[in-house]
């Protein structure tokens, strides 16, 4: 696990594979009594920790201004990553599915016992983020974010998911 | 537990500052990076303002992304902040073509490197006008060589719009000609280094061309008459 810090708060953020409750977890949060709450990301969109930093920053800005899109603040981290505008489409992409195996758990300024929650609460195996490159599935990322080949050329799989974080609402 | 400090926006340093905007250096979620900020214009009519602001804004990020879109290498955007007006993107390192154009005007040109340069420009400016866009502000200070993999990096998308018209194409291109004569004439004449390249990489180069001639004849601006 590893902490980012970020406009003056910080975000805490683990990998799992293997996970094996995910239906648990997704009926937890749906329901609202995910305890702690945090952010369960789809990790096989996630090729680098850099985009999902530019979308945590996106969701702090809008916190800071009461201007959630979303119901809670680890929804919307969840929803800006998805660089769409379709809030249901999005938390079904990068958010979790019954199915879902391998995960990236974030959290806004968690507390450590927290985070140890949080590790109790996922039952599957914690993985260093190195292995998100690896473990990315990059023609699923270039479908969901629509980036050609042309592009790679001169941009890498996490910039250009980046790009498409920062440019959504000029669109 | 490994922290990984930032320093998110902890320091605003002001680099430039122009007409339309002021340009910090800054640090993004832990990357060395650049925020334009938009000002508002006092004189203006506070509705309009903020309407002329957030849409020059909107069209920057745009054009920007889109032209990652067609190849063409931009600095990664990393936000934009349509309240406070401002665009946080990568921090490219290396120097403007201006200044390496104007090394070579005063040590000599060094023959490989400005070929290397002038196909890169050419190339650029082809696969960004087949895409339809425009860039509006073609200088060589709006052009940088990112060091270590010599690669051309165009900036300052302010001035940029969507078109397909070969009128605002050949525009565009006039604008870099007139730009290269004046700063940097002791060059040798880039400009039919560039255009060859043009040639190669863009598909609708001869409709350009055509009408880069007629652009050359009256000017940039077109004469409005009838």
């Amino acid at each position: 696990m590893k902490v980012y810090e970020l406009s003056g708060t910080t975000l805490s953020v683990a990998l799992f594979t293997d996970v094996a409750n995910s239906k648990e977890l997704l009926e937890l949060m749906q329901a609202g009594t995910l305890e702690p709450e945090v952010a369960l990301l789809n990790a096989s969109l996630i090729p680098d920790i850099f985009p999902v930093l530019a979308a945590a920053h996106k969701t702090l800005v809008a916190k800071s201004r009461d201007s959630l899109t979303t119901r809670t603040l680890h929804s919307e981290l969840v929803y800006n990553y998805s660089g769409s505008k379709h809030i249901s489409e999005s938390l079904k992409r990068c958010g979790i599915s019954d199915s879902t195996t391998y995960i990236l758990v974030a959290r806004f300024g968690a507390l450590e016992e927290e985070m140890t929650a949080m590790k109790t609460l996922i039952k599957g195996k914690e993985i260093d983020l190195e292995e998100l490159e690896g473990k990315a599935n990059k023609p699923q990322i270039q479908k969901h974010y629509k980036i050609t080949g042309v592009e790679l050329g001169i941009s890498t799989l996490g910039d250009a998911i980046t790009c498409r974080i920062a440019a959504r609402d000029a669109l | 537990m490994d922290t990984e400090a930032s320093g998110e926006n902890g320091s605003l340093v002001l680099i430039k500052q122009g007409a339309e905007a002021r340009v910090f250096e800054s640090t993004f979620a832990g990357r060395k990076s650049i925020v334009k900020e938009r000002f508002s214009k006092k004189y203006r009519h506070p509705t309009l303002d903020s309407k002329l602001t957030l849409k020059r804004l909107n069209a920057e990020a745009r054009c920007m992304t889109k032209a990652r879109r067609l190849g063409v290498s931009t600095p990664v955007l990393y936000a934009v902040d349509p309240v406070t007006h401002t665009l946080t993107f990568e921090y490219i390192e290396g120097p403007a073509i201006k200044d390496i154009f104007l090394e070579f005007g005063s040590k000599g040109v060094v023959d490989e490197k400005m070929d290397d340069i002038a196909l890169q420009i050419g190339d650029t400016i082809g696969k960004l006008h087949d895409g339809g866009v425009i860039h509006g502000d073609l200088t060589t200070s709006n052009m940088l060589w990112r060091s270590g993999s010599n690669q051309l990096v165009l900036i300052d998308f302010g001035l940029s719009f969507v078109s397909t018209l070969p009128e605002d194409k050949a525009v565009d291109l006039y604008v870099l000609e007139r730009a290269l004569l004046s700063m940097h004439s002791s060059c040798g004449n880039v400009m039919d280094k560039i255009l060859a390249a043009y040639r190669k990489s863009s598909k609708q180069w001869s409709a350009t061309f055509n009408k880069l001639g007629q652009v050359r004849l009256r000017g940039r601006k077109r004469t409005m008459i009838g």
